[in-house]
């Protein structure tokens, strides 16, 4: 029933699915995405941890400027009437959002640092 | 020599159906619905040491579209494919290495399973984070595995008989 | 031999228990959407499953919603009178309405008695000259212009709110004034957030925070990571928004409402000075008085109302009004970042 090859084999499972753990756990963490939304769809993801400055949309019509320095998001740019995205403080914390309305822009970042705030109100 | 064999198909996929339906009934902490432990590997490991690997796939098959069809549903049933098909290969591999008994078999059979049923639920949902329950699922097919290679090595010594008279 | 197996399965089913508690359901959930109140959405609270918070979510925009078109005073919607149906009738014949709305109208008579009338919903004839600008302003802001004051005073002739003529038992409503209008957005979404959340409640969702364009409401309670029940934790925004401190204070909030005025929500630029959308009644002009205004009390409509009328006072008569109602508490934030608050403020600070 009980051979040794078949322990052996038992370990080195273990072992593996040990390894597998702690490496999910840690890439977990560094795992903090930017995430943008438009009209409700996701359309692109940017690690945090990268700088990039980015057009969401497009210059002819309606525009966001996204940029992540540092560890930290903000909108530098809109041509929305309002600008209340650009206007906005930058966000760096998971479930911190920028919102350009007008476009109907979402800039979420998930995972990450986790606030202590769970609402803002303003 | 026919009629057993159609008594020993009809044997192991009730005992399949009567697996698959405790293994309906416990619940898995992983937010996939159609997610299973692998209790009806047994049926599988039991017709590979008995009839051979060709069988072993053809039950396996009809045992997962009735399940399925039965107490499950089309996701269910894709993950089923998955985690047999994986399943299934693996044991078939694993049977060629001299040394390991029926339970080594059993549990790569075992983990196998699991794997194959994450990989395409991480498909489905179309989410990277499924991979988070990847080592808890390994365990539990290891576990799962090895106790079901334990009955198995049991079921088998016995049928063994039953065939050869 | 034994042992081994022994061990070996000892050891399996500790790894399985420590991977079941990491993974044992983590049941906080978030939605948020953009379609209502002209404004952001945000939903966070704890259910069984994610198949169930969507389920709440999607009840909650719902019942948002509702109250969403029938307060609506820009757009029409298909069979249902409305704000906007009430506005282009005044002066020719009552209007049946939604009985939602005829409690909404008595609710902003009774905050226009309370508040002296520095909350009045009747005030539209005189916010809808400043919108027209500010939009203008939005959009050219090279030829943004103010409105004009004699057009102002003239415009402020129509917003008595007498002239509100509210049938109940007919469910009817008449603005005698024809030049008069209805202008809801100060009391509109904390009224609308409150009755929305006593229904959700009813219908199991017991710990959440809802926030419709900055008007938070928290019900129940939230968990820490060691799995205990804690307050929600609120922040009030800080007026300056080129700060690194996103938040003036952390409230601790079990049931309770916070509604936050500020100059910095909305305004246009004229001539490079800012004009922001709270108009004082007295001045008809944006309101002077303050950076930022918090009301925190169980009610989100009365929340809403008070941000309002208290944005437009003089901070004496400001404390006063408040001191004198019971579970109210305010936070006055002046331009030179120094700040106020009503005696039971800091009971709700972390």
């Amino acid at each position: 029933m009980f051979k040794k090859k078949d322990i052996q084999l038992a370990f080195v499972i273990l072992i593996i699915a040990i390894f597998a753990l702690i490496l999910i756990t840690l890439t977990k963490e560094e795992g903090a995405t930017v995430v943008i939304t438009v009209n409700g769809k996701v359309s692109q993801t940017f690690p945090l941890n990268e700088n990039h400055t980015m057009i969401i949309g497009d210059e002819s019509t309606e525009y966001n400027i996204l940029e992540i320095k540092d560890g930290f998001v903000s909108m530098t740019d809109a041509n929305c009437p309002d600008k209340l995205c650009v206007k906005h403080n930058s966000i760096h914390f998971s479930h911190e959002s920028i919102v350009c309305l007008p476009h109907k822009v979402v800039v979420e970042i998930q995972g990450g640092e986790e606030s202590e705030v769970d609402m803002i109100s303003n | 020599m026919k009629s057993k064999k159609v008594v020993l198909y009809g044997l192991l996929i009730a005992l399949a159906f009567i697996l698959s339906y405790i293994e309906s009934i416990i619940p898995i902490p992983v937010p996939i619905p159609g997610i299973k432990i692998g209790l009806a590997n047994l049926v599988v490991i039991t017709a590979l040491y008995l009839m051979g690997p060709k069988q072993a796939f053809v039950l396996s098959m009809i045992r997962i579209v009735l399940v399925g069809f039965t107490f499950g549903n089309l996701s269910t049933m894709l993950f089923s494919f998955a985690g047999g098909l994986l399943s299934w290969s693996l044991m078939v591999l694993a049977r060629k290495i001299k040394g390991l008994s029926i339970t080594g078999v059993s549990i790569l059979g075992g983990v196998g399973h699991n794997i194959g049923q994450i990989l395409v639920a991480m498909f489905v949902v179309n989410s990277s984070s499924l991979i988070y329950y990847l080592p808890f699922l390994i365990i539990s097919g290891l576990v799962a595995g090895t106790v079901i290679g334990m009955v198995g090595a049991i079921i088998t010594i016995r049928l063994k008989k039953y065939v050869k008279e | 031999m034994r042992k081994k197996i022994v061990a070996m399965v000892l050891i399996s089913i500790m790894l399985i228990s420590v991977n079941a508690c990491s993974i044992k359901s983590n049941n906080r959930y978030s939605a948020s959407f953009l379609e209502l109140f002209d404004t952001v959405t945000t939903i966070v609270g704890y259910a069984e499953n994610k198949e169930q918070f969507t389920e709440y979510s999607q009840m909650i925009y719902e019942y948002l919603d509702e109250y969403n078109r029938l307060f609506d005073i820009y757009n029409e919607y298909d069979g249902i009178n409305n704000m906007k149906t009430i506005n282009d009738y005044a002066g020719i014949e009552p209007v049946k309405v939604d009985p939602i709305i005829i409690d909404f109208l008595l609710y902003s008579k009774e905050m226009y008695t309370l508040t002296d009338g520095k909350v009045n919903i009747a005030f539209g004839a005189v916010l809808s000259e400043w919108h027209d600008h500010r939009t203008e302003g939005l959009n050219n802001p090279d030829i943004a212009t103010l409105p004009d004051m004699n057009t102002l005073q003239n415009n402020a002739k129509h917003t008595d709110i007498e002239q509100l003529i509210i049938n109940e038992e007919a469910s009817t409503v008449f603005l005698k004034d024809p030049e008069m209008s209805l202008d809801v957005g100060a009391i509109a979404k904390g009224y609308a957030v409150e009755k929305v959340v006593q229904k959700i409640k009813d219908a199991g969702f017991e710990n959440g925070t809802i926030s419709v364009g900055g008007n938070v409401r928290s019900f129940g309670m939230k968990f820490d990571s060691d799995g205990n029940m804690v307050p929600w934790s609120i922040g009030i925004q800080n007026p300056d928004q080129a700060s690194l401190e996103t938040t003036l204070h952390l409230l601790n909030f079990s049931e309770d409402s916070l509604v936050t005025s500020g100059i910095y929500e909305r305004y246009y630029t004229v001539e490079g000075k800012q004009y922001h959308h709270i108009i004082d009644p007295e001045t008809l002009m944006p309101a002077d008085y303050y950076a930022a205004i918090s009301i925190v009390c169980l009610d989100s409509g009365l929340a809403d109302a008070l941000s309002t009328a208290i944005f437009n006072i003089p901070y004496e008569k400001g404390i006063a009004l408040i001191e004198s109602l019971d579970g109210v508490e305010a936070l006055w934030v002046f331009k030179d970042e120094k700040e106020k608050y009503s005696s039971g403020f800091l009971s709700f600070v972390k």
